[in-house]
């Protein structure tokens, strides 16, 4: 009574499970030597990342080890500068003892400090990647400044996809009433300049990392708000969540299980625009003393100081923030150019 | 001899896999002819390569396609002319009519303007003379008020105006081959005869000659003088009009014509190009449908408005479905013909509540529907259920089959577990036809048809008394559409299902209704038994639609 | 009365929820969580009885719902009142300072926009080629490095340096500045916009490209350049006009970025200036200032939407 099977139709008997969306993009990322490389160098940096987090290097980055401002390794020791020393004068000192009040108790304090250790480090002429005004190690500062401004922009970035995600979500799937008083808060955050609600919670709020994730998140998800709002309109008429309204799946499922793994790939490719953007904020903002505490480097701090150690001629904080600045940004980029690629064909294919 | 194909292969490079180049062969070696003033239909189902074909002609494929055999035009090979000298053809010597006139024109010129390219282009024509050779050109395809249309953009036409226009670009410059990609297929069926003819009459006043591409064999074959049957890339049979519909030779062709459902007669099961290639005979007639089932469904005054926004505060009334009065039986199938437009789906999803109706009531096991509360109505799901049209959107294309299917029994809470309702989706693939394995796949893994089998198991899934199909088949090809109305037949008979059956296509209503709803712009223009309206239909509207519909060839007497 | 003008009035009306959201929004924001003015204004040495006069004056005294109603008066009367730091009359500190912002951040507009749009089209007509993948690398790597490193380098090469620029500056003639002082500061942000407007403008063309339209002027005969140039360009106009519509709001706050490294009296570095010192009155003017402007662009944008898309129909 069935009908019959269509010609031709090889059925493999034994295959359960087929790839899904994620599992062929993964393949097709894999072929893409660029992207895989990419992807490699972002994972590198994260785990110097969680090593740096957990103290196994650059933990001493504000141990004042070289001499201020050493030059990098591979150009050597700065020559002894010229300074107009004034002579030691020769001969013994004059004897205050007579007169001196405190003369009686310097040999009791002399043995007193000779109990304590002081340690005579002897300040290092040259550092891997130079030292800064303060005889810090640049390479340490780098590394610390990669985890900690990395880390602002992912956090940063989640909780604006977070954000945005979901009111992007009620906005699109709902519309009328709910959706309309998302507009107005959606336009109330977009006429307020950027920078204006950034500096006013900084104003409030005072430095410090949590802050700065806070304030890019909570002044950042208007545009992935924008994105999955006309997503959702977009598929709530398509005739899959009609189908599921059918058979009766509630509104929460609707949302959540049927139109957001769907649209799980828009948010991803934004989300990682977001963090590009976030991290090159962040910097701006810790440039400015508005982003993290006083005793935190970031990749923007190290810019701060290197505008005035540029004009000395000594480049390398500039060079060594912006090169660890760069490399990592740009293989977080390429790497998520080559994810929207690996995601694309088979989408398309499904629209 | 205008044109002359000879062994065109066409491949297209789909990137590495692995580090090896792969090529998607859609065309393996055609060959042709198109003399002057005849018409040439190819004809072919989805994928078999007759739009590629058509394409190659002038190179309009996209970068990654790769042409080989030779293409001759007048004797020079357009495979090997250089692009500047096939800009010169385009247009002038060979035009094109795509499917989709909509997108195919610029949406941001106006219509005049787009008709006056290849006048300035290849006929030099300056600015006034052209416009006016353009509004002469409207008039020739039949455009009502010419002038005011120059000045129209092509979103303020209708589809059946907009393709009108393309027909007046492509007449332009006075081609000697015109060539129709599917010109007809995304429109109404009133309109496509009026595009048929107008189409056969420029052809036989200019003495041009027609590729004209098609997966109807009913249109072709009011149309065309030759007719060449495409399947995967080849040729399967070519020949004269009346000898292919006569006595086709190859197995596809006859399996291809003899799949039609058709006007005249009532087949209990439409002829599926397997079993016409076995060579059985399915010409058992219907058996005929107790009168007296109770009635299932029971609708009254049915009334569905959308409010548009006007002026500065207020709104206007749009009445999409106006006053629909019906009686379901079970077991019985209700056919809803109109064209687009007409509210015919728009009361589908009205009476399941996917859209809110403005007035009415629909009756169901005593109970109006439309006044239930909400976990009535999430009762009432269980019992009246929906096919959607696109079997590529019908889909959550992140659920596996089995996920699909198992969605709706754990909402309802039908079956004691999760293996239970497993198995439960297992048996409905098995009715629907498909192998269990589906059951760990994706949606994108199955072509159209399997897809609707699918849409229709998940239907089935909650034991429903009345199935709504919204264009189910009109997606499909041909063949893949007698399978799946078979199906339904089958299912009909043996679980007692009542169907509501939406659908443009009178033909296939005919196969499976038993009383007929004929809608316009929302209001029901004529309902009476299939046989009466097909035999004596009284409304002029039904008779224009009966007579829209291609018979394919009818050799004169 | 006309669709436009209905259109028109209906967007206006819409406008007021979204104002009143924002001065809410920034009220309320430096009420709670900002310094008390008063003292503020009192500086470091005030008496306690100083301070209450100085909070008397300003009607800080008074409930909440009076306050925001005096603060409501004198926004539609247009009194911004004076400047705490400098005590200038708000409004005319923006006369003084908006031009400036402008004479910097107009140029930068059009050239990013005039020189991102041929590079996009030529990379997008060659996808996928060695010419196109090493643009987009070349964006990409331009797109990692903080516009801070460019001023600072960009400073230190072209005015400290090579001398070919003043470092900072600015004078009071606007054909000066064009031609002395704004050159650099524009530089160097055009050098960082157009990696982000060229990969932008690239996707719109790559859009139109793969439309049905194409094919069918390409049926028609028309030339490479007559497709690319007349129908994909006129088509991709729209988004990008969206996007140039999008960046409009900014040029009229300016770059505070920029006007600080280069001493520019703009407006972006006034309003820096004045979160630093919680000069209220500025902060205040300046936001709502800026969401009017920015909704009044919107409104003209989506107007001149129609007459560049005529598919649009004004809702």
């Amino acid at each position: 009574m069935s009908a019959v099977l269509q010609p031709g139709a090889s059925v493999p008997l034994r295959v359960e499970h087929s790839e899904g969306v994620w599992h062929a993009a993964w393949r097709r990322f894999k072929s893409d030597r660029v992207g895989l490389f990419c992807a490699i160098v972002v994972v590198a940096f994260l785990l110097l990342i969680v090593v740096a987090a957990l103290g196994g290097v650059a933990k001493n980055w504000q141990r004042e080890v070289g001499v201020a401002n050493a030059p990098p390794t591979f150009l050597g020791p700065r020559p002894a500068e010229a300074i107009g020393v004034i002579e030691v004068p020769k001969g013994p000192n004059v004897d205050l003892s007579a007169v001196d009040p405190l003369a009686p108790r310097y040999k009791e304090w002399d043995e007193r400090a000779a109990k304590f250790k002081t340690e005579e480090t002897v300040k290092a002429e040259t550092l891997p990647m130079g030292a800064d005004r303060l005889g810090r190690d640049v390479l340490s500062k780098a590394i610390k400044g990669t985890q900690i401004s990395v880390f602002v922009g992912v956090m940063a970035a989640l909780v604006a996809t977070g954000i945005g995600t979901l009111l992007g979500a009620f906005a699109g799937f709902f519309g009328g009433k709910v959706g309309d008083f998302l507009e107005w808060l959606y336009n109330v955050f977009e006429a307020i300049p950027g920078i204006l609600l950034i500096f006013a919670f900084a104003a409030v709020f005072g430095r410090g990392i949590g802050t700065v994730v806070l304030i890019l998140g909570l002044t950042g998800w208007t545009g992935l708000y924008r994105q999955v709002r006309a997503e959702f309109i977009k598929h709530r008429n398509r005739e899959y969540v009609r189908s599921a309204e059918a058979i009766g799946a509630s509104v929460w499922s609707r949302i959540f299980s049927h139109i957001l793994p769907n649209v799980s790939h828009v948010i991803l490719v934004r989300m990682s625009l977001l963090v590009v953007g976030f991290i090159k904020a962040e910097v701006i903002l810790s440039y400015l003393g508005l982003g993290v505490g006083i005793d935190d480097v970031s990749w923007g701090t190290m810019l701060a100081e290197a505008q005035s150690e540029l004009i000395l001629g000594y480049w390398w904080q500039l060079v060594a923030a912006t090169v660890f600045m760069a490399a990592f940004v740009t293989a977080f980029s390429l790497m998520a150019d080559a994810l929207r690629d690996a995601l694309d064909p088979k989408l398309r294919g499904l629209e | 001899m205008l044109l002359s194909i000879q062994d065109l292969r066409v491949a297209f490079r789909m990137g590495k896999v692995d580090g090896v180049a792969t090529r998607a062969d859609a065309v393996k070696g055609v060959s042709f002819d198109i003399a002057e003033n005849r018409t040439v239909a190819l004809v072919g189902e989805s994928g078999s390569g007759k739009s590629v074909t058509a394409m190659s002609i002038l190179n309009l494929l996209p970068d990654n396609a790769e042409r080989s055999g030779r293409v001759l035009w007048q004797g020079k090979d357009l495979l090997r002319t250089p692009m500047a000298e096939l800009q010169k053809l385009r247009g002038r010597e060979i035009a094109c009519v795509f499917q989709d006139p909509m997108t195919s024109l610029n949406p941001v010129f106006t219509v005049g303007d787009q008709l006056i390219e290849p006048l300035v282009k290849h006929m030099r024509l300056g600015g006034k003379a052209a416009l006016e050779r353009a509004e002469a050109l409207l008039v020739e395809v039949g455009m009502p008020e010419p002038k005011r249309r120059l000045a129209a953009y092509p979103h303020e036409l209708s589809g059946g105006q907009q393709q009108r226009v393309m027909i007046a670009m492509a007449l332009a410059c006075e081609p000697k081959l015109l060539i129709a990609d599917e010109p007809t297929t995304a429109l109404d069926v009133t309109i496509q005869r009026q595009i048929l003819e107008l189409i056969a009459e420029i052809q036989r006043k200019h003495r041009m000659s027609v590729l004209f591409i098609s997966h109807d064999l009913g249109v072709v074959g009011e149309i065309a003088d030759e007719v060449l049957v495409m399947r995967h890339g080849l040729i399967r049979e070519q020949g004269p009009v009346a000898e292919i519909f006569a006595a086709p030779k190859d197995a596809y062709t006859q399996a291809l014509l003899a799949c039609r459902p058709s006007l005249q007669g009532n087949p209990a099961r439409l002829m599926v190009i397997d079993d016409h290639i076995a060579g059985k005979d399915t010409h058992a007639p219907a058996v005929a449908k107790n009168p007296n089932a109770p009635v299932v469904l029971e609708v009254r005054s049915l009334a569905k408005s959308f409010w548009l926004k006007q002026g500065l505060f207020g709104k206007r009334e749009f009445k999409a479905v106006q006053g629909v009065n019906f009686n379901l039986r079970k077991g019985h199938t209700l056919g809803v013909v109109g064209e687009s437009g007409s509210g015919k789906t728009t009361m589908g999803l009205t009476l399941l509540r996917l859209h809110e109706p403005t007035h009415g009531e629909v009756i169901f096991d005593g109970k109006d529907l439309l006044k239930l509360n909400a976990s009535e109505r999430q009762l009432m799901r269980r019992r009246i259920q929906i096919v959607f049209q696109n079997p590529y959107a019908s889909l959550n294309p992140r659920f596996t089959i089995g996920q699909t299917l198992v969605e709706p029994m754990s909402i309802h809470k039908i079956g004691a577990s999760a293996d239970e309702r497993e198995q439960r989706a297992r048996t409905l693939l098995g009715k629907v036809g498909l192998d269990g394995s589906a059951f760990g796949k994706y949606p994108h893994e199955f072509s159209g048809g399997q897809r609707q089998r699918i849409a229709i198991a998940r239907a089935l899934t909650l034991d429903p008394e009345v199935l709504v199909l919204d264009e189910a088949v009109s997606a499909l090809d041909v063949s893949v559409q007698a399978q799946v109305l078979n199906l339904l037949r089958d299912l009909q008979d043996e679980l007692g299902l009542a169907y509501v059956f939406i659908s443009h296509d009178l033909a296939v209503v005919r196969f499976i209704s038993d009383e007929v709803l004929v809608m316009k712009d929302g209001v029901v223009v004529e309902q009476a038994p299939v046989a009466q309206i097909l035999e004596a239909p009284r409304e002029e509207y039904t008779r224009r639609l009966l007579a829209a519909i291609p018979r394919g060839y009818v050799p004169a007497v | 009365m006309t669709v436009m003008a209905a259109y028109l009035i209906r967007r206006l009306w819409q406008m007021v929820p979204t104002l009143f959201g924002v001065v809410l929004l920034v009220f309320f924001l430096f009420k709670y969580f900002g310094g008390d003015p008063a003292e503020i204004l009192g500086g470091l040495n005030a008496t306690p009885e100083q301070i209450a006069a100085i909070r008397q004056q300003l009607g800080l005294d008074q409930t909440v719902w009076v306050q925001l109603g005096i603060y409501f008066k004198s926004i539609l009367s247009f009194d911004w009142g004076k400047s705490w730091a400098t005590n200038e009359a708000v409004s005319s500190l923006f006369a003084s300072r908006l031009p400036a912002t402008l004479t910097v951040m107009l140029p930068i507009l059009i050239l990013d926009v005039l020189l991102a749009l041929p590079i996009a089209m030529w990379v997008a007509y060659r996808r996928g080629s060695l010419a196109d993948r090493t643009i987009m690398v070349i964006t990409t790597v331009a797109l990692s490095i903080s516009f801070l490193v460019y001023i600072i380098v960009g400073q230190y090469l072209f005015g400290f340096q090579l001398g070919w620029f003043p470092v900072q500056g600015w004078s009071d003639s606007v054909w000066t500045n064009l031609a002395t002082y704004a050159p650099l500061p524009v530089l160097l942000a055009v050098m960082v916009g157009l990696a982000p407007q060229t990969r932008l403008y690239r996707s719109f063309f790559l859009d139109e490209m793969g439309q049905d339209y194409v094919r069918t002027a390409r049926a028609k005969g028309l030339t490479e350049n007559t497709v690319m140039f007349k129908h994909v360009l006129r088509n991709a106009m729209i988004p990008i006009l969206t996007n140039i519509g999008l960046a409009l709001p900014g040029v009229f706050v300016g770059s505070f970025l920029i006007e600080v490294f280069f001493s520019i009296p703009g407006l972006g570095r006034e309003v820096l200036l004045a979160v630093n010192r919680s000069d209220y009155p500025v902060i205040q003017a300046v936001t709502v200032y800026l969401a009017v402007i920015t909704m009044v662009i919107n409104l003209v944008v989506d107007v001149l939407f129609k007459v560049v898309d005529p598919r649009v129909v004004l809702k």
